[in-house]
């Protein structure tokens, strides 16, 4: 299904169903008709931003997304009145989920017949949860039917204020050095919000338990070289000043916000792949700001740099034998 | 496999007498364990003792008393409390039939099975079944069993008769006992709208096959590996965890050290060194 979506000419006269105005209407990709509705439904009040400029961003941005959303359990997180209304997280793909769309499912404590996630494995996929509202995607660190097994570490940097991105960038940088002296390569993207994350590739046989003691160490040797900066408990009243490093997500039940998913902030920013010079600039200038990229800025920033995050998908690594 | 019978007697409701056995419908699968001496593993039994003599009451020198007054009793004879229902006894008297729809669940109590004791006593059973199923009705009856007298529903299920066990009013705790029920707190139509949503994306057909008793299963293969001669280690090994754990910190931390010393500009302005092991 690697076309362009196209329209029914039956439901609608305008070539494109996004951005013409139309409220509803059908889309098509190859064989498959996706129905989209109330495309004018405002998401995100203060910038205006509507269901139907979010299924483009996420259509637009499908070859991009969809080779990190490939073969991974999703979660998703929805708000179907807008980002500040109610929202839930859903991980069991709806019931009512058409018969194209792929499910996998895991073991639960808490349901019999397990979970069932839905897999986005194309464009009619993504196009049909984001017009159920799931503005932010959350995938697991494992790939395929081997949930025991994450294909990289990451690392969540989040900062207590008044600590700031600065500070992330810094402690990123740390951790960064930190794991090159082991000869392992890491890559950053924003979180979307306030914090930073740091993605070390593996896709190479590891354990869950083997990365979250790893990066759990990590974290602990982060907050002992800096405790004035870095806290490496959960602990919410521990962080304030502090960076936040968060080793927990390494488990095979956690999800971390995927890739150049859009986050239910204020403004429709999207969590996004920076280089490490981007980040040594911004902290050179103390500017912060150069690092939130909203919808549209994403869309022709990876025209430019391709997917940043490329590597996270190939590249093989170990984390070291210690 | 057949199931035997836990009672007998016979409905009644106008001229109709249907004489009939009673099954239990539900099976319990709790996990019922013995309890064992820890010496030796022998199993210990229960003996009912006398406050007076400190000996053993076998159970035919047992009778019922009740306790009107701290420390005196009234002895009551089994025949005395079955003089309180002598024609009850046996029988399932049916006075009124009612829409099942009115009956709340919160009455309900356990269900059992009714089936004819003989095969004379099927045309009457089928009757009896088949116009509730037309009247869409259900029977409501009184009947005795092990000393109490139970309010019961009876119910076409399919072919069969289903007696369900009910509580009587007087059993259900009524909802004004129940402090901190909101009432006139005020919901905004959107949050409701949202909430709806909500359920509606989780609605979905009752299948109760859907849902187990995963301690029980739990419990259960906990015991056949122990069955099989299996050893159950539940600590796992901490030391060697802590141990493992003190020498990676330390390996990162030695890391870290180095390239501080090494690579202090490279952080500052972003230079890092590119080792990349692409694959």
């Amino acid at each position: 299904m690697g076309s362009a979506g196209t329209v029914s000419t039956k439901a609608r006269k305008d070539p494109s169903p996004l951005g013409s105005g139309a409220n509803a209407g059908v889309i098509r990709f190859g064989s498959t008709t996706v129905k989209l509705s109330n495309l004018n439904k405002v998401l995100y009040p203060t910038a205006g931003f509507t269901k139907g400029d979010m299924i483009a961003y996420y259509l637009g941005m499908a070859d991009f997304i969809l080779p990190h959303l490939k073969g991974r359990k999703l979660t998703r997180k929805r708000y179907p009145d807008g980002v500040d209304k109610l929202f839930f997280f859903e991980k069991n793909c709806p019931s009512y989920h058409p018969e194209w769309v792929a499910t996998s499912r895991v073991d639960s404590a808490k349901r019999e017949n397990g979970l069932h996630y839905c897999v986005v494995e194309n464009k009619a996929t993504l196009a049909w949860l984001a017009n159920l509202a799931a503005i932010e995607f959350h995938t697991l660190l494992s790939k395929g039917e081997d949930v025991t097994r994450p294909t990289y570490m990451v690392f969540d940097l989040d900062p207590g204020a008044p600590a700031t991105m600065l500070d992330c960038i810094r402690i990123g940088f740390r951790l960064k050095e930190m794991m090159s002296g082991f000869g392992v390569e890491c890559l950053a993207k924003t979180s979307g919000g306030k914090g930073l994350h740091i993605y070390v590739p593996l896709n190479t046989p590891v354990t869950f338990d083997q990365t979250k003691s790893f990066a759990h160490a990590v974290a602990r040797v982060l907050e002992k070289d800096d405790p004035k900066s870095v806290v490496s408990a959960m602990k919410k009243n521990l962080r304030d000043g502090k960076v936040f490093v968060d080793w927990s997500q390494n488990d095979e039940h956690k999800t971390t916000c995927c890739v150049y998913s859009l986050r239910a902030r204020e403004r429709p920013t999207v969590s996004t792949p920076v280089t490490w010079d981007e980040l040594a600039n911004a902290a050179k200038k103390k500017n912060a700001d150069a690092l939130i990229f909203e919808a549209p800025n994403v869309l022709k920033r990876v025209e430019k740099l391709g997917d940043l995050f490329a590597p996270v998908l190939k590249m093989k690594q170990k984390l070291p034998a210690l | 496999m057949a199931r035997r019978a836990i009672w007998s007697g016979s409905i009644s409701f106008g001229l109709v007498n249907i004489p009939i056995k009673m099954y239990t419908a539900t099976r319990e699968h709790e996990i019922r364990f013995n309890m064992l001496h820890d010496q030796d593993r022998a199993r210990l039994r229960r003996k009912l003792v006398s406050e007076s003599t400190g000996k053993e009451v076998h159970p035919e020198h047992i009778i019922k008393g009740y306790e009107f007054a701290k420390n005196q009793y009234v002895v009551v004879q089994k025949e005395e409390l079955e003089s309180c229902a002598p024609e009850k006894s046996k029988a399932i008297e049916i006075t009124d039939f009612v829409n099942l729809a009115e009956i709340g669940p919160i009455y309900y109590e356990k269900p059992y099975y009714l089936a004819p004791q003989s095969a004379p006593a099927g045309k009457p059973y089928r009757l009896l079944v088949e116009a509730m199923n037309k009247s869409q009705k259900v029977g409501i009856a009184k009947m005795v069993m092990h000393e109490k007298e139970h309010l019961v529903a009876l119910r076409p299920l399919g072919d069969a008769l289903c007696l369900e066990m009910m509580k009587f009013a007087d059993e259900v705790v009524g909802l004004d006992e129940i402090d901190g029920i909101p009432t006139d707190v005020k919901v905004g139509e959107r949050e409701l709208k949202a909430a709806i949503q909500l359920v509606e994306s989780l609605s979905t057909k009752f299948d109760p096959e859907k849902y187990h008793d995963e301690y029980r299963d739990c419990v259960m293969k906990l015991i056949h590996r122990k069955a099989k001669g299996e050893e159950i280690h539940i600590a796992p090994a901490a030391d060697k965890k802590v141990g493992r754990a003190t020498d990676l910190m330390a390996a990162l931390e030695a890391s870290l050290a180095q390239a501080k010393s090494g690579a202090s500009s490279s952080a500052a302005n972003g230079q890092g060194r590119r080792r990349r092991k692409s694959a």
